[in-house]
């Protein structure tokens, strides 16, 4: 985009009542853990040697991955309500769930209904991508050969559909689909920003595949940065 | 004196007299008229027509608001300048115009003159071939000649009338030339405004003018009135009169006028449409109004147009007194065909659907047979169209290795005290036998009853139980190996085919259970318990289990005291009904005290039907002890005693109080013990007694012709035929079929785990395999914990079965294996290939590994070539989801697009022919050989 470009298309945007692109407002946070955590389990990958093979020790489960300054990973952290009416141009480009030494990578991620979903088999064996999804076309894909993609779209939002290998037990993934571009997944800092956001009041939800979901409301005003913490609590 | 008058009357006085009749009898007459025009029905006409106005004029406002009235403007606009173009062509038109004439009066000669000559060419040519026929050859001769001529002169006039009909072409071309653009905007304006034009026409027509006015008028409306019943006259069907039976007249279109219009849905009573038009009323829906009426279903007198006499029922009291105000409603009390109140409208459904399982859309119905199957109605009534069901109770013929006999006194008292769940009714200390007297019988005869049944059985052989089972490793399996398929037990409840499994160890010995367990038929040959084909070890460990639990209250219930006197008593009611007493005290005293108890006790049974639910020894083919209900459901309301129970007169009312309280007629009667009513208390639900009185109302005597009712063809019949043994045998206690998801799903919590889903069976495998499988049943799914039982099928109901899943599946059973072979060499190496780069191997394992979660594995496809249809398996390959949404195996070919494209052309269609081909290839050997390549290490 040509900078004429860029102000053209903010223009554009204004002209809709857009302003929030100009005045954007941000949720960050973390998500807190506390209590006492499960021991990672290493997952055994016998049963298929392709897999096993990928891998010089067994990974760990990604259930759940708590960092060193105790907070909690694969927390999908997303504007739950607050946004109805309005309409977020869908990004061209797809997202991306890779099959990897029989692990799906990212293990938890975000995506917008209508956006393309490309799934990759990077091993050298058999995986079979099974959604569960109840709001959107359930599919089951063979994806027999190694480099093999396949692109999915999902049709309605939904949180969340759950990912899994019929092939391979241990490998899930869960993937929040979305009618708006606000949501973020906490990595290995327990972390979270979801930006751009319209000034307005905002339930703002977070899941966890474990630990559940939790709440919170938030009043974010025109470029307002506001901080929400989430607390897990562990057994 | 005066004058005497020359006249017998006075003139003036009948005068008065006369005009003041006059007015009388013209006022009355006025009256008369004015009353007899006056009728409800009109009224609702006028109501109609406004209604209907109104929504027209709605319409014709939306049409109007539709119409682009800028773009009309324009037209209009465009054509007001193309009339000025139009006039300054006038002069040119006017002569364009005369030309044509001129050339159409031209034609016209040409044309005379043609035709002319043609029949004079006739008329030669029949002379010619006279003449030449007569061998008059010179006459003949002429003639040709004269038609050779007349044959160049014909030519010519057909050249001069092309010529004069391109000529008049072009001229009319010329006009629209000039004048096209107008009669194009006209033609343009006409379509924007047509819908519109059509709903005002409609509107005008129901708009009441003095024409209407006139028609209507008293006296008048004889000619062509607006306002007019309407009325349906159903062929074939015929109104019973008592003593006339006339065709079937259905006025009540006369008021229900928006019945049958979808525009109406909303509209108020009786305007409103039918609530499903879908399937009634409908020209295209299988009801259609002018070939079944109203009153065929929902009864009434159709002939009748007043609210009153046409027998409306109301649903419920209030609105009786709603009806009451407004329409001076009172009950039809001598019309016995009332209209049925709408909670017990799907009973009309048989009056054509018979012979079926069930009735497409019609759960009350069907729910009201299905209980009167279940609950046995039948062993008692004689019901029509139960002939042939199963027996329902358990047999008692070798009851003494089963059952104590005091628990049978126990059971007898109340048996849902032991068992809530049962279907088992209560027959004794009811409402019209709990007084002291009436007690002291019924514990005699429960006494009897268990003495019978002990003594009159006979014993079996038992086994030991081989060691002492796990309850716990039992529990798992009733849980795990398909109990639950038609079992309750403890919170899994997703099935009540077979008993609850509850307190077993309070009713029944291990050895009874151990030996029934592993063979059900050895103990009743006619129990639909089938095999489940345990062995030794699971039987135990299941027997302990199921025997654990006890219920301590029912085991210390006190066995009530029976008094002699009262079992000599009751026994000598019995022995008088066919003796005199001195006969009968004879008799008495050749009895010991077991000989009268077993007398009692059999005369019990007789008394009460036990045999109508169970096989009992001496009580083959009893004859039943109710009244026959195959035409309950038009049994005169006048002859159902309602004794002094405050309900209304209706049947349904009364089979619905029968239902909750069957011994209920009885209250403030004065009856002897043996007299009293001997129907049982099953504590039906209010959902199920309204289930079982729609089902009764459904038993009418037949009205409807055989050729007007719902015929089965042979494929339907077969098809019910299925359906009846599916029920029989609860299929669908474990799968999902025809419509029905498999019950035990809900208490599964794996999807993997859940017995196949097998709809679409008969597209799926090959006859002659089902056939065997269902005899013998063998594993396909080694990873499944549920086991198909073994049923023991009778060869009739194996054909039956195998034909029901094919002709569900829309196949005709083709017993000839289909050989299979690849098209070409090409195609026979792409598919070993195929198969090895598609992984096939690896959930399709020929020995599974245990430890893995059931999902991870699929049938063995070494089964393949004997058990699936290649045309099934090709489906399959093409999109499993379609056929079996949910399933595990996921698609290779998604968008019919192959993964390798390097194989037959990346071809998907030929890809999966190739994969199918190879599977009628693979075997054991095959298997093996593919096994190897993935666990090498």
């Amino acid at each position: 985009m040509t900078r004429c470009e860029k102000v053209l298309f903010l223009a554009v945007l204004f002209c809709f009542g857009f302003t929030a692109q100009a005045h954007a407002g941000a949720i960050t946070g973390k998500a807190n853990f506390s209590g006492q955590a499960p021991a990672p389990e290493a997952i055994s990958m016998n049963a298929d040697p392709a897999c096993a093979a990928a891998h010089a020790s067994p990974p760990l489960d990604l259930s759940v991955v708590v960092n060193p300054d105790n907070t909690l990973q694969n927390v999908f952290v997303y504007v739950k309500s607050g946004l109805e009416g309005k309409t977020f141009d869908l990004p061209a480009e797809a997202v991306t769930l890779d099959q990897k030494g029989c692990m799906y990578y990212p293990h938890v991620f975000g995506i917008r209904a209508g956006q393309s979903l490309e799934i990759v088999n990077s091993d050298p064996t058999l995986h079979n991508v099974h959604n569960l999804a109840t709001n959107s076309k359930e599919f089951n894909l063979g994806m027999p050969i190694q480099g093999m993609k396949l692109k999915k779209t999902f049709e309605q939002p939904e949180i969340m559909v759950k990912f899994k290998c019929d092939v391979h037990p241990w490998m899930h993934a869960y993937i929040g689909i979305l009618e708006h571009p606000f949501f973020s997944v906490t990595g290995d800092s327990g972390t979270f920003e979801i930006k751009d956001l319209p000034p307005g009041t905002y339930t703002v939800g977070a899941w966890h595949e474990k630990y559940g979901v939790q709440e919170q409301t938030v009043t974010v005003g025109d470029g307002e940065t506001k901080a929400v913490d989430f607390n897990f609590q562990g057994a | 004196m005066p004058p005497s008058s020359p006249k017998l009357y006075d003139n003036k006085k009948t005068t008065i007299w006369f005009s003041i009749t006059a007015i009388v009898l013209f006022v009355s007459l006025v009256a008369m008229v004015l009353q007899d025009s006056a009728r409800e029905w009109k009224e609702w006409q006028v109501k109609f027509m406004e209604l209907s106005r109104e929504k027209a004029e709605a319409d014709l406002r939306e049409a109007e608001h539709k119409i682009d009235s800028a773009a009309l403007e324009k037209i209009k606009a465009d054509r007001e300048k193309a009339e000025e173009d139009l006039k300054s062509h006038r002069r040119q038109i006017g002569e364009l115009t005369k030309e044509s004439e001129a050339l159409a009066v031209e034609q016209a000669k040409v044309n005379a003159r043609n035709q002319e000559l043609k029949q004079e060419q006739d008329s030669d040519r029949y002379y010619y071939e006279e003449f030449r026929h007569k061998k008059e050859e010179h006459e003949a001769e002429a003639r040709r000649k004269r038609m050779e001529t007349r044959q160049a002169e014909l030519d010519g006039l057909r050249r001069k009338l092309d010529q004069l009909e391109t000529a008049a072409a072009a001229k009319k071309e010329a006009v629209n030339a000039l004048s096209g653009k107008v009669t194009e905007l006209d033609k343009e304006m006409a379509r924007m405004t047509e819908a519109a034009g059509r709903i005002e026409t409609k509107v005008e027509k129901l708009t009441p003018d003095w024409r209407s006015a006139v028609l209507n008028a008293p006296m008048l409306d004889f000619i062509k009135p607006t306002l007019q019943i309407q009325q349906i006259v159903v062929e074939g069907l015929r109104d019973d009169y008592y003593f006339t039976k006339v065709p079937k007249v259905d006025r009540c279109v006369t008021c229900h006028l928006g019945i049958d219009q979808t525009a109406f849905t909303d509209a108020p009573v009786p305007f409103k449409a039918h609530p499903r038009l879908d399937l009634f009323l409908s020209p295209d829906s299988p009801h259609p109004m002018e070939k079944f009426g109203c009153t065929s279903c929902h009864g009434g007198s159709g002939h009748s147009v007043s609210f009153t006499t046409a027998a409306h029922t109301p649903r419920n009291e209030e609105q009786a007194e709603e009806w009451q105000k407004k329409h001076h409603w009172h009950e039809m009390e001598y019309w016995n065909a009332k209209m049925l109140p709408m909670n017990y409208i799907e009973a009309s459904c048989a009056k054509c659907h018979q012979g079926t399982v069930d009735v497409p859309q019609a759960p009350k119905l069907n729910e009201g047979r299905r209980l009167a199957g279940t609950f046995s109605c039948f062993g008692c009534h004689k019901i029509k169209g139960f002939e042939s069901y199963w027996e329902t109770g358990p047999g008692l013929l070798h009851v003494q290795s089963k059952l104590q006999q005091d628990w049978i006194v126990r059971w007898l008292q109340n048996p849902k005290a032991f068992r809530p769940s049962t279907k088992m009714p209560r027959l004794f200390h009811l409402s019209n036998t709990s007084d002291p007297d009436s007690a002291d019988k019924n514990n005699a005869l429960i006494a009897g009853i268990a003495h019978y049944l002990i003594k009159n059985s006979e014993p079996v052989s038992l086994e030991n139980v081989p060691g002492k089972g796990d309850p716990e490793t039992g529990k798992k399996l009733v849980e795990t190996l398909g109990c639950l398929g038609c079992h309750s037990a403890g919170d899994k409840q997703a099935n009540d085919h077979g008993p609850e499994l509850l307190n077993l160890g309070s009713k029944v010995k291990p050895e009874w259970l151990y030996s029934w367990l592993k063979n059900p038929k050895a103990y009743h040959a006619g129990t639909r318990m089938p095999d489940l084909r345990l062995s030794n070890e699971e039987a135990a460990h299941i027997t302990s289990y199921l025997l654990q639990q006890k219920d301590e209250k029912f085991d210390s219930l006190r066995l009530p005291a029976v008094k002699p006197e009262v079992i000599d008593q009751t026994a000598m009611h019995f022995l008088t009904v066919t003796m005199r007493e001195e006969q009968a005290l004879e008799a008495l005293k050749t009895m010991n005290e077991d000989d009268r108890l077993e007398y009692i006790g059999k005369k019990a049974i007789i008394h009460q039907g036990c045999f109508g639910c169970h096989a009992i020894k001496g009580f083959d083919g009893a004859a039943k002890i109710g009244t026959e209900l195959s035409e309950h459901g038009s049994k005169d309301v006048e002859k159902l005693d309602f004794g002094f129970v405050p309900i209304e007169r209706t049947r349904q009312a009364w089979f619905f109080q029968k239902l909750k309280d069957p011994r209920g007629f009885d209250h403030g009667k004065v009856k002897s013990y043996f007299e009293k009513l001997r129907m049982p208390q099953f504590d039906f639900t209010d959902e199920q007694a309204e289930a079982l009185t729609t089902f009764l109302l459904s038993m009418e005597k037949g009205t409807v012709p055989l050729e007007m009712q719902k015929r089965l063809d042979l494929k339907e019949k077969n098809i019910e035929a299925g359906r009846f043994l599916a029920r029989q045998f609860n299929c669908q206690g474990c799968h999902t079929l025809d419509g029905e998801t498999g019950r035990v799903r809900s208490v599964i919590t794996e999807p993997g785990d859940y017995p196949p889903a097998i709809d679409g069976e008969g597209k799926k495998v090959q006859p002659q395999w089902l056939y065997h499988f269902l005899e013998h049943p063998s594993v396909i799914r080694p990873w499944l914990t549920y086991r198909m039982p073994t049923f023991g099928f009778s060869e009739e109901r194996l054909t039956a079965l195998v034909q029901y899943f094919s002709d569900l599946a829309g196949e005709t059973p083709d017993y000839k294996r289909e050989a299979v072979t690849p098209e070409s060499p090409a195609h026979q190496a792409a598919g070993p290939e195929l198969f090895k780069s598609f992984q096939c191997i690896k959930c399709h394992k020929s020995d599974p590994e245990p430890g893995l979660a059931s999902s991870f594995l699929a049938p063995d496809l070494v089964m393949s070539k004997s058990r699936l249809q290649p045309e099934w398996v090709a489906d399959w390959l093409k999109d499993p989801q379609a056929l079996q949404s949910g399933t595990m195996m996921p698609a290779f070919f998604p968008d019919g697009q192959s993964p390798m494209p390097n194989v037959l052309g990346g071809d998907a269609a030929q890809q999966i022919e190739a994969i199918r081909d190879y599977l009628w290839a693979f075997d054991k050997a095959e298997a093996a050989n593919a096994m190897e390549k993935p666990e090498a290490k």
